[in-house]
């Protein structure tokens, strides 16, 4: 969506930015808008011929795309470059870009769109690929020891107060603003999002929260209704809304058969992964600790005193716990990519909680053996809520308590500072990013495996997705669980403070013995706290509970 | 008959005629306090600006290293103008002693300073001394000793290695058919790398779903075949694994013992009517024994470095059970990147191994004199 038409939409409803996204993707927004707006919004979102002509590359339900799939749709968007950058204008430019390389996808994706690029500016790309286990480490090394090598990173906003706060990073020009157009970006990628100071740092090229994908034909299987019904559970066979009906339903498959194979229910994610693992308990956890009035969940804003040993967390543990013996085999030591993409998409299990990458893929990736059988929703929400403030369990009076984990805000590129000495390499870097990060082909990356998914309020446009090759149905059941995450008014926000995966990583230590059995879920959450307060002194208390006060806005 | 000079009397010994004067004396010490006096105030400046005591400086540690080139040249040269011929006999010894004291010593003083600091690489403040603190917060960590535990069970499994590794040097050392074929097979798993057999091995074969061990498994009656769900099972399954990677080392070595026996004395038992059993017995793993504590000595040390496939394969889980010692500094590090108490576990466990190794070879110096 235009600027332009977005401000002229928002006045004309008188509706906040927020209230504007919330409960519909963008089109449906616009489609239920006065009939004048939506006759100028239909006209903007009608797919453009490049739009539609990249998303036919190489076409939903042909399986996954490959290089020459990505440098064509390179090619094809070098468009906003061409406008901005002369032909040759950067020859003889290196540049290094540190990225990560999992599943074969992100860099692996950046070489193919980058590769016309390069070809037409003269710039050459140097590239440095991570496992996404060994990113966090590699960053912290070079962050702390003066040992940038890289002039572009890939990068998450929970890293701004590593790489921004500690001014590594590069201010984007004004002409990138205008060829990426930020203001299409979804409200939570808004800043300060990507900002540091007032400056903006970051071209966003993904949007990340967890939602929540199922298994459709599970929830349509007449054998397991009527089961359901004959064990006496209450309400239909349906999809679960709640935690506690996600574990009522665990608990129901378990020895059951579903298409003639042993059937699961939720795919809890019980392994270390750097740091990453923890978000999955986090998406159980939100629903019983992110109370609608407070912003804060991870920790109490005054004192950074950790919030994990709550009851709230603690329930979050139990429930992982309780679901235990419905599990795959081996399921505590299966890699959260395994449940995801092995598992899931696989058809081993009925519902996971992940990245919107899991919809991406579950139509074109060569993997996915579940092909027309998911459906996504939001996170499921709890019957009660904790309030950290009062210390007690409430019962909200608008019903289940829903909270979108928004874990680990999105991946974006950012520029260090290192290019700013050469204007011709600092030009180079930003328009580099400024190609991946563009309109167009970021709607092709959110539709195919890419490891990102939409971000934009121009890529809910279900016409496009459904141009594309994706049903109607599909398109717009995916785009809702994402749009209704980013747009919830009480998603939770993961803080942008220094060090926040050393917190990850010492829980998902701790968590791992008490899956294992080792201790109860309330000692090992203390464990977590503890070591928490530890991480927080060390890091400065002062300073964290500065930046986290910032982050949540407080 | 007149006396040979000192070049037709040893023409390959002595190189030149001796040079040094009481000028090249002097100058050599120049050089060699010259140079230190300009490395000691690069690194003076470069420490204040570092630390923000002085505004001028380099933006890197950089030119104090070319110093430090430098002065080792100038040493180097300097032995030269000083001792002569004497000097450069010093010079074939002297590149390695600086490659020591760069690479190795210097490196360690340096780890070890840093083993007493709280650096944590996210605190704004940077790395600050704390003395004995990290040696404390290792003290009350559960974490360090489970992993401790664990390489006991590790290192004990070096026994049931060394059994089979033993097994199979005597089979490949017997007049089997095909041998030089099972003498190649059975090196295999010791060349590839411990990351393709994590990734072949224990997320592959060992894989619960598809995996070929777990469809064995499933075949011969075992219901769902994990290899990770159970610490103990998870435990054995790593140690297989790591056995099955360096039993190929340890067939070597032995099969060089074997096939280095005197034959005479095999021969002359043989004449005596003794049985294999007893020729094993009383000949063949007492003649043995030199061989098998070496090997035993250098498996185990082996074993103390297990990481990689812990790490790839089960992050040290369930609940720490395959957690070696290295795979949990390595979490420190990477993960959480405490590199004070990490540099600090290291050092431990390295003054452990030191301790543990010196106490074992005596052990095993001892008996074999013994059996002598």
């Amino acid at each position: 969506m235009k600027k332009s038409l977005y401000e002229y939409a928002i006045a004309k409803s008188k509706a906040s930015r927020r209230t504007f996204l919330k409960g519909a993707a963008g089109a449906g927004a616009v489609a239920a808008m006065s009939g004048g707006l939506s006759s100028v919004a239909s006209s903007a979102f009608a797919s453009s011929d490049l739009r539609s002509a990249i998303l036919k590359i190489p076409g939903v339900g042909v399986g996954s795309p490959g290089d020459a799939d990505w440098q064509k749709v390179g090619e094809m968007c070098l468009g906003g470059t061409k406008e901005r950058v002369k032909e040759g204008e950067f020859n003889g430019v290196e540049i290094s870009f540190l990225g990560l390389d999992s599943l074969n996808l992100h860099n692996m994706l950046h070489r193919g769109f980058l590769k016309p690029w390069e070809k037409y500016t003269g710039a050459k790309i140097k590239w440095i690929d991570l496992a996404q286990a060994d990113y966090n480490a590699r960053l912290q090394q070079s962050i702390a020891t003066g040992t940038v090598d890289f002039d572009i990173v890939q990068s998450g906003a929970p890293y701004e107060g590593d790489l921004c706060g500690k001014g590594l990073t590069s201010e984007m020009p004004g002409w990138v603003a205008d060829q990426i157009d930020l203001a299409d970006y979804v409200g939570y990628l808004q800043a300060p999002t990507g900002t540091w100071d007032g400056k903006t740092y970051r071209i966003s090229i993904d949007g990340d929260c967890h939602n929540f994908n199922y298994r459709t034909d599970y929830f349509e299987n007449e054998d397991l209704a009527k089961a359901w019904k004959d064990e006496g559970h209450s309400g239909n066979w349906e999809v679960p809304t709640t935690w506690q009906k996600v574990t009522e339903v665990s608990k129901f498959l378990k020895g059951k058969k579903h298409a003639g194979f042993p059937a699961y229910g939720y795919l809890d994610v019980q392994k270390g992964w750097g740091g990453f693992g923890f978000y999955f308990l986090g998406s159980i956890a939100t629903a019983y600790a992110k109370h609608p009035d407070s912003p804060a969940f991870l920790f109490e804003p005054d004192t950074m005193k950790p919030m994990v040993n709550n009851p709230a967390w603690v329930r979050a543990i139990q429930d992982v716990l309780d679901r235990r013996d419905c599990q795959p085999p081996d399921q505590i030591n299966a890699d959260p990519g395994v449940t995801g993409f092995s598992q899931f998409l696989a058809g081993t299990g009925s519902m996971v909680s992940w990245w919107g990458d899991v919809g991406s893929n579950a139509n074109t990736s060569d993997e996915s053996l579940v092909q027309g059988n998911v459906g996504f929703d939001i996170l499921p929400g709890s019957d009660d809520v904790y309030n950290w403030k009062t210390g007690k369990w409430e019962t909200l009076s608008s019903g289940p308590n829903y909270a979108p984990n928004m874990a680990y805000i999105g991946w974006g590129l950012y520029c260090m500072k290192t290019v700013d000495m050469d204007t011709t390499k600092r030009k180079a870097a930003w328009s580099a990013c400024a190609h991946i990060g563009g309109k167009d082909l970021s709607l092709w990356m959110s539709m195919y495996p890419s490891g990102f998914q939409p971000y934009r309020n121009s890529h809910f446009n279900i016409d496009e997705w459904v141009g594309a090759g994706y049903t109607n149905a599909f398109a717009s059941d995916y785009l809702a669980s994402e749009a209704d995450s980013y747009n919830h008014p009480n998603a939770a926000i993961e803080p942008r403070i220094p060090g926040i995966f050393q917190y990850y990583s010492i829980a998902e230590d701790e968590l791992s013995k008490i899956y294992a059995g080792e201790y109860d879920a309330q000692t090992g959450a203390d464990n977590i706290a503890a070591a928490w307060d530890k991480i927080t002194d060390q890091i400065g208390r002062e300073n964290q509970i500065k930046l986290y006060k910032a982050s949540l806005g407080l | 008959m007149t006396k040979p000079t000192s070049i037709e009397r040893d023409p390959l010994y002595v190189v030149a005629p001796p040079i040094v004067t009481d000028k090249t004396k002097r100058f050599g010490h120049i050089i060699v306090w010259g140079t230190f006096t300009l490395m000691f105030l690069l690194a003076i400046i470069q420490f204040l600006n570092t630390n923000e005591h002085i505004t001028f400086g380099f933006k890197t540690w950089r030119p104090v290293l070319y110093a430090y080139i430098l002065w080792a040249c100038a040493i180097g040269y300097s032995r030269v103008l000083i001792y002569g011929e004497k000097g450069k006999r010093t010079l074939f010894v002297f590149p390695a002693v600086m490659f020591i004291l760069s690479i190795v010593i210097f490196p360690m003083l340096f780890g070890l300073y840093i083993s007493f600091t709280d650096w944590n690489l996210s605190s704004i403040d940077g790395r600050e001394f704390n003395g004995l603190d990290n040696f404390y917060q290792m003290i009350s960590d559960p974490y360090y000793w489970n992993a401790l535990k664990n390489m006991i069970y590790y290192v004990l499994a070096v026994l049931v290695e060394f059994a089979i590794a033993f097994l199979l040097a005597l089979l490949l050392n017997s007049q089997i058919r095909g041998r030089k074929f099972f003498r190649i097979a059975f090196l295999i798993p010791l060349m590839l790398s411990p990351v393709a057999v994590s990734w072949m091995v224990g997320k592959s074969m060992l894989e619960q779903r598809f995996g070929p061990v777990a469809n064995l498994g499933r075949f011969l009656g075992w219901e769902t075949p994990t290899f990770f769900s159970s610490p103990e099972i998870a435990r054995l399954t790593m140690m297989c694994m790591d056995a099955w990677t360096f039993i190929p080392l340890m067939i070597i070595m032995l099969l060089a013992g074997l096939q280095a026996l005197p034959k005479e004395v095999l021969e002359a038992a043989k004449v005596d009517g003794a049985n294999k059993w007893t020729m094993f017995k009383n000949i063949i793993f007492p003649i043995m024994l030199p061989v098998s504590l070496t090997t035993l000595v250098i498996r185990i040390i082996f074993k103390l470095k297990l990481a990689d496939i812990i790490i790839i394969v089960t992050a040290g889980g369930p609940g720490g059970a395959t957690d070696s010692v290295t795979s949990f500094i390595v979490r420190e590090y990477r993960d959480r990147s405490n590199v004070g108490y990490g540099t600090l576990l290291s050092f431990v466990y390295l003054i452990l191994i030191i301790i543990f190794m010196t106490i074992l070879i005596r052990f095993v110096n001892r008996w074999l004199q013994r059996a002598a």
